[in-house]
């Protein structure tokens, strides 16, 4: 035992150091692979098998199960892209996203104008850093349930503030019904998501202004550059490698959203077919019972990986252009 | 340096003692094992005892001695079978929980990869079909399962067979629907208490609509959500021979859900919200557009004055709710000082929800012992009498022991005598209307209600908009006639 210690995947390691001759050196190549085996196994088997097993999935007639299912090339993708409950789910999904992405790049835009403005001088940075992020670490089930209580329609808080402002203006308030109503739903989660996100995208842009060095504004300061010259010429231009990852990033989970208007909508809701997100979509068909066929749900699973990828590719390039 | 030394034991201390902690999860199967073996050894001489014990029944527990069954469940009630089916034989029972959105993936992915384990597999209703068809139950004929077909509430046997008329599931409990309603409010307002009488009121949906309207005037409100309705929701299967069946039926239903909703009839509570239990207690303040909360002087951001401008606001009460035969102990936990108070009636059609069905994996190596725990939790007259006293008053679907309990009376329920209540509901069940369909379809057709009575679509509009759904979500699978 004590002695196996010395050795690596088989290799004597005082060995292979003292003589780099080529060939230990390749041995002590290999051993590398040994070390990242662990990981190299558990992605091939958890990120990659499943991937390819969805596009063979999403070319077959499978329902509940495996079992039984017969290949039924494109029918899959010809049902997807003339779905118009899919392309439904994908206008809410990009119309709440929208929604949410303006609202919190714009406050946390806002916010980062604020603390990064030498003249204002706010104290207690990492503070508040730290308040704005705290809403990204509940849980999205803690605040679901929370904002459902709050914006109940006859007992929630939110509208009884609403009706005593009212009230104190001698003005009458018909309660809204904020989650059951369609064209208010997805605002109200467009403004939950953006009070968990904001957060994240003012950490991500203070550390951007941080990296801008203080030379360029001294020097457009000794040019005579007021505050908003300083801030569009100089903090926004070289903010834009991270504004586009903070788009793009966020744009790929937006298409991806789930959670939050999963948990705060009811199948039975008027509100219902306004907030179902194309991964809502994907999951009636993936996992609910009664609904479960999983060819088709493969199939708008591949559908929306090919959307979020050719957005992607335009952003991309729009961006480099500006360049 | 001593310091930094010091430190650096320390850190590698924790780091020795984290890597300890984190062996602990893998190496129970391998330290565990040898304190398992005695217990297992030990078991069969319990068993010798116990074998007389009329729950251990006439099966020689000893040739089990040592084997473990592995239980995936969906209800936490399998734990306490599991723990008392432990006990009495000492068989070692592993139970593990699954939340139930997940549970038809779990066992899917585990059984479709050819695993031994679980031994006991379950399913709700709405599960079991799909589960059936995949082959994941085994075959309970096989060990005389058709002996007890008598004993089991009707509807309870039928769910358990799949297509074929094979046994495969049974349920320990039954769950047909009926509606919980305050005795003190049906006697001022009504002015009788009996539950035939008050079942008169709930008898079809228009005269449902007249009883709500006579509640309203008297200042109660028939119900908290209109969902208390959904378990009477329609007398007819939604699909018949692939095709989908809208029965003028459903359509009643709709356009009572409209009229409750637009006429102000219920209390607007979404069901298993908190206003909608605190309903089951007494008052609940109700905000409306008619009557505005609170006086002039009503400072919200002061709790004490804004408590004091709300204290005489519109409050309601609620008549009715609308549950399955499990609601009898929902209902017992929320009633608070209104216990007593209530009755059980029956609703305009027979509904019933839920249900744990327990069977054995097709792939399971220990199907025998396996069929003997399913007969322990389902069949055994003793594991049910235990249930009901355990579970303080859950229906179970044992037709001897429902018998033996028929004249129990529940104080909570103001005396009424409810397991014969249920065990009538359980017989006017009729299982072939209910189809996988049932609860994607209802979703469809609830979400139509909502447009309608929230003024979002027309009538027509809603149902056409309903047919396009089924369409798009069974293509291929569902005729829709329009």
């Amino acid at each position: 035992m004590g002695h196996s210690g010395h050795y690596i995947g088989g290799i004597d390691m005082a060995k292979a150091v003292s003589k780099p001759k080529k060939s230990n050196l390749t041995k002590y190549n290999r051993a590398g692979y040994f070390f990242c085996a662990p990981f190299v196994i558990v992605f091939l088997i958890f990120s990659v098998y499943p991937v390819f097993r969805t596009l063979y999935l999403s070319f077959t007639d499978a329902k509940v199960t495996t079992l039984n299912m017969h290949f039924n090339g494109v029918a899959n993708y010809v049902r997807v892209f003339t779905d118009k409950y899919f392309w439904k789910a994908l206008l809410n999904t990009v119309r709440i996203w929208g929604l949410n992405i303006v609202l919190q790049l714009g406050l946390a835009f806002l916010l980062t104008i604020v603390f990064s403005d030498l003249k204002y001088k706010i104290k207690g940075l990492p503070v508040f850093r730290a308040v704005y992020y705290l809403p990204n670490l509940i849980a999205a089930t803690s605040i679901a349930f929370l904002f459902r209580t709050l914006l109940d329609w006859r007992y929630g808080t939110f509208n009884q503030i609403i009706a005593g402002l009212y009230k104190l203006f001698g003005m009458q308030y018909n309660p809204i019904d904020w989650l059951n109503t369609a064209s208010t739903a997805g605002v109200a989660i467009s403004v939950i998501q953006t009070w968990m996100w904001f957060g994240n995208s003012f950490i991500m842009l203070m550390a951007g202004v941080q990296g801008i060095s203080k030379d360029y504004y001294e020097a457009a300061a000794i040019d005579g550059a007021g505050r908003w010259t300083l801030f569009g010429k100089i903090t926004l231009p070289l903010l834009k490698p991270i504004l586009l990852y903070v788009a793009i990033t966020s744009l790929i989970g937006g298409l991806q959203m789930f959670d939050l208007p999963y948990l705060m909508s009811e199948k039975t809701s008027a509100a219902y077919s306004s907030v179902q997100t194309v991964v809502m979509y994907l999951y009636k068909f993936g996992f609910e019972t009664g609904t479960t066929q999983l060819g088709y749900a493969s199939a708008i699973a591949y559908a929306l990986f090919l959307i979020i990828l050719v957005v992607s590719i335009v952003q991309l390039k729009l961006v480099n252009k500006e360049d | 340096m001593k310091l930094k030394k010091l430190m650096a034991l320390a850190m590698a201390g924790v780091m020795t003692l984290s890597l300890a902690a984190c062996g602990d999860t893998a190496a129970p199967a391998a330290s565990d094992a040898p304190a398992a073996e005695p217990a297992a050894s030990e078991a069969p001489a319990a068993d010798g005892e116990e074998a007389a014990a009329p729950a251990a029944g006439e099966t020689d527990w000893s040739q089990y001695a040592g084997e473990k069954l592995v239980v995936w469940t969906l209800a936490n009630d399998l734990i306490d079978f599991g723990e008392r089916f432990q006990e009495q034989t000492g068989v070692e029972v592993e139970t593990v929980v699954i939340e139930p959105a997940n549970y038809p993936t779990k066992v899917q992915t585990a059984l479709l990869a050819g695993e031994t384990e679980p031994d006991i597999i379950v399913g709700e209703p709405q599960m079991l079909q799909d589960m059936y068809d995949a082959g994941f139950f085994a075959d309970l004929d096989q060990f005389g399962a058709q002996d007890y077909a008598d004993q089991i509430v009707d509807y309870i046997w039928q769910v358990g067979q799949s297509s074929d008329g094979v046994q495969r599931a049974i349920s320990y409990q039954i769950t047909p629907a009926g509606f919980y309603y305050r005795r003190d409010i049906a006697q001022e307002v009504f002015g009788t208490e009996d539950p035939d009488e008050i079942g008169k009121l709930f008898a079809d949906y228009p005269t449902i609509l007249e009883t709500a309207k006579t509640l309203k005037a008297a200042g109660y409100r028939i119900f908290a959500s209109d969902s208390e309705l959904s378990f009477f929701s329609g007398d007819s299967a939604w699909v018949i021979d692939g095709k989908l069946n809208v029965s003028e039926s459903r359509l009643a239903y709709m356009d009572l859900v409209v009229e409750l909703y637009q006429q102000d009839l219920t209390a607007y509570a979404a069901q298993w919200s908190t206003p909608w239990y605190q309903a089951m207690s007494g008052p609940v303040p109700i905000l409306t557009a008619e009557t505005q909360w609170g006086t002039d002087d009503m400072n919200i951001w002061d709790a004490e004055s804004f408590n004091a401008a709300t204290e005489g606001m519109e409050t309601t009460e609620v008549f009715a709710f609308g549950l399955p035969s499990w609601g009898v102990l929902t209902m017992r936990d929320n009633v608070g000082e209104t216990s007593g108070k209530w009755g059980v009636c029956a609703g305009p059609a027979y509904g019933f929800s839920g249900g744990t069905y327990i069977g054995v994996s097709s792939y399971s190596e220990k199907q025998e012992l396996g069929w003997e725990f399913v007969k322990f939790c389902t069949l055994n007259e003793d594991t049910a009498n235990w249930w009901i006293e355990y579970s303080e008053g859950d229906t179970v679907s044992l037709l001897p022991v429902l018998e033996a309990h028929k004249d129990d009376e529940n104080a909570v329920y103001g005396g009424q005598k409810l397991y014969a209540f249920w065990l009538e509901q359980a017989e006017g069940l009729d299982y072939s209307k209910v189809t996988k369909y049932d609860t994607a379809i209802g979703d469809a057709w609830g979400a139509a209600i909502s447009n309608i009575k929230t003024g979002a679509m027309s009538k027509e509009d809603a149902i056409d908009e309903f047919y396009d759904q089924i369409e798009a979500t069974y293509a291929g699978e569902i005729t829709v006639e329009r």
